[in-house]
């Protein structure tokens, strides 16, 4: 598994909805060169499928590993329709992906986007496929969800949450949770002293606790504790300036107060190359930020970066852990 | 007939701060209307090394830049503000928006101010904008950000995050759609101006499940505003509103909170935005940025968002006139 930049990491790489682009995508990235020299790859999905993303894709795939899953016949699945058979041959593969990772066959998960009422239809009884994650893998401990762009990374305190309720929620802890999450997602995906950038709660910053407290009370209090425990932490900083601090390079994170915080940002610099990356799991996760793309599904034209960018990241986080299993 | 020349009022703002010096740097524009600089002359030339001409009303249309000298009240230091000053500030803003309402002025410019130390000197101050609503008795004011082919509105503006849900009201976001649409008919000569109304809460609260707003208020309001006319569309979750494609044949985007439309604004204008008051009786631009304490008085401060302000303003003016 010693490749010329040390350990090749064992890649699972999990078809995902088969009525999108994932198939298409997923074919483009194998037949790139560097591919297979980055990483010992395991496709898990229908082989069928990724054979009809190649041909759609115009590419020729050089010999790999697919763990024949039989569940998805494209002939059987429209493109660009939402069906329970769909959702529910991505999950089985995404179950299966996880089952290796378990088993330790697998030192990260790339996967191409599922479609989420694809999933329901299909059986996924959790919001998300974090959540579907953590519970198949028995885990507790603090993890999340980060956003990447190109070297930029992203956290969230709050998420999911109507925007009257963020206030409520945040507290040192959750705060400092979070940054040391982040911190140490970083340094699995190779940063080795992330600096990060903290967004205040309030418009500008709460000018000194004219327009709310948080930012005196709750997370300046945070930020220090961070740096108390080793993390290159900084703020909090005013929301309309931080992306452009980040933006000029001088942090490699941003960790905000709420989901629009970050989102409008991200999506704003670039979202055809965003990343999802999983992370705080026993396995690092990653997928493209954009969806199944039905609209120019079975067109040929979907664009492979934001998969490209996931399948790197899977691999600097999974060399981290095999390097790291190697020397135990 | 000749067009008359447009006289734009330009307060210098606070005088420990760049305002100043930004103001006279603009002196030295090709200026094709009349500025009147309201400040202290002697500070004005301190600042700029330049004398510039007093303000003669009575001097027929020229265009370029004359100072209206307003006293000031203590002496000032570049970088360091005092209480004893706050009235000037005051009387700048004072002066000239009774101007703009008496026909003298037909616009003002403002430089930043501090907001801090007007409030320090015993005068509740929140704001420019809220100060301009209250001086010229206007119902309802919105504030905009003009730059980087954008146009961003707030529905709310300085206030915590917290409190921004309850201060989101079906006849409040009514009033301002309806300011919005006015206004960029009337100033800015869009015939029927299409507006895109952001959500609320995270996906636009996905169906509620995330939030109630955009069902109970935003789309209420939404569904009102267009019973009279005005094109407003949404609610849209704010994550994907402002992507390009999104905004394709958009005039103006109303953001819910200050957070949610000004990163964006900031980031597509490079610093040049524009902060303009909708919903007065008179044009009023300004800068988008602060005092700039720690750089005052040495020359280095960039006057790009304040030309921005001003010539934004003349348009808005020679609009305001063609449509009237």
């Amino acid at each position: 598994m010693i490749g010329e930049d040390g350990p090749r990491p064992r890649i699972g790489l999990v078809l995902g909805d088969p009525a999108g682009i994932g198939a298409e995508l997923a074919a483009k990235l194998l037949a790139r060169t560097q591919t297979s020299a980055l990483a010992v790859i395991k496709v898990i999905g229908d082989a069928r499928q990724l054979a009809a993303g190649a041909k759609l894709a115009g590419v020729t795939l050089p010999a790999v590993d697919v763990d024949d899953r039989a569940n998805a016949d494209p002939a059987a699945l429209p493109l660009g329709r939402v069906s329970a058979a769909g959702g529910r041959a991505a999950l089985e593969n995404f179950r299966r992906a996880l089952g290796l990772a378990r088993d330790a066959q697998l030192d990260a998960i790339v996967f191409t986007p599922f479609n989420k009422q694809a999933l329901r239809l299909g059986g996924m009884t959790f919001d998300d496929e974090l959540r579907f994650a953590a519970d198949f893998l028995a885990f507790s401990g603090p993890h999340g969800e980060f956003n990447v762009l190109d070297r930029l990374w992203n956290a969230r305190v709050t998420s999911h949450l109507p925007l009257a309720e963020v206030a409520k929620r945040l507290s040192v802890p959750r705060i400092v949770e979070a940054i040391a999450l982040t911190d140490s997602a970083m340094r699995a995906a190779g940063f080795p002293a992330p600096r990060l950038a903290v967004a205040a709660l309030n418009p500008h910053a709460g000018d000194g606790g004219n327009y709310g407290r948080e930012e005196i009370e709750i997370i300046a209090p945070a930020v220090e504790a961070a740096r108390t425990n080793g993390i290159d932490a900084r703020g909090p900083y005013p929301a309309d300036t931080v992306w452009l601090r980040a933006r000029a390079g001088r942090f490699d994170g941003v960790v905000t107060m709420y989901h629009d915080q970050g989102q409008i940002a991200i999506k704003l610099l670039g979202f055809e190359r965003g990343v999802t990356v999983l992370g705080g799991l026993p396995i690092p996760i990653t997928t493209p930020a954009h969806g199944t793309a039905y609209d120019i599904a079975g067109q040929g034209v979907a664009n492979d970066a934001a998969l490209v960018r996931a399948f790197e990241i899977g691999v600097d986080m999974g060399r981290a852990r095999c390097s790291a299993a190697m020397r135990d | 007939m000749a067009a008359r020349v447009p006289v734009v009022a330009l307060t210098s703002g606070e005088p420990a701060g760049i305002g100043p010096e930004l103001c006279a740097q603009l002196a030295r524009d090709a200026l094709s209307v009349r500025v009147v600089l309201l400040g202290d002359a002697t500070l004005v030339a301190q600042r700029s090394q330049a004398t510039l001409p007093a303000y003669d009303r009575a001097a027929g249309p020229r265009a370029g830049m004359e100072v209206l000298h307003l006293p000031l009240a203590a002496p000032c230091i570049a970088g360091t503000v005092d209480p004893a000053n706050a009235p000037y500030v005051l009387a700048l803003l004072d002066r000239a928006i009774d101007g703009c309402l008496h026909g003298e002025f037909d616009a003002m410019v403002t430089a930043p101010i501090h907001k801090g130390v007007i409030n320090d000197a015993g005068t509740a101050f929140t704001g420019h904008t809220e100060y301009l609503a209250e001086r010229s008795r206007s119902a309802q004011v919105v504030m905009m950000l003009v730059g980087g082919g954008l146009r961003v509105a707030l529905a709310t503006t300085h206030l915590a995050l917290a409190d921004v849900p309850r201060a989101i009201t079906r006849a409040g976001l009514r009033a301002v759609l309806q300011v919005i649409d006015r206004d960029l008919r009337m100033r800015f000569g869009i015939a029927r101006p299409r507006i895109l109304v952001a959500g609320l809460n995270p996906h636009g609260g996905e169906g509620g499940h995330l939030g109630r707003e955009e069902i109970e208020v935003i789309a209420p309001a939404l569904a009102d505003a267009r019973a009279v006319g005005i094109h407003a569309e949404g609610p849209l979750p704010a994550d994907t509103l402002f992507v390009p494609q999104r905004l394709e044949g958009a005039d103006c985007v109303l953001a819910m909170y200050h957070d949610q439309g000004l990163p964006v604004l900031k980031y597509a204008s490079f610093g040049r935005g524009v902060n303009v008051t909708l919903g007065l009786p008179f044009v009023r631009t300004s800068v988008d940025h602060g005092t700039a304490l720690d750089i005052a008085g040495r020359g280095r401060a960039d006057a790009g968002s304040l030309r921005e302000a001003l010539q934004l303003a003349v348009e808005l003016t020679q609009r305001t006139a063609l449509a009237a």
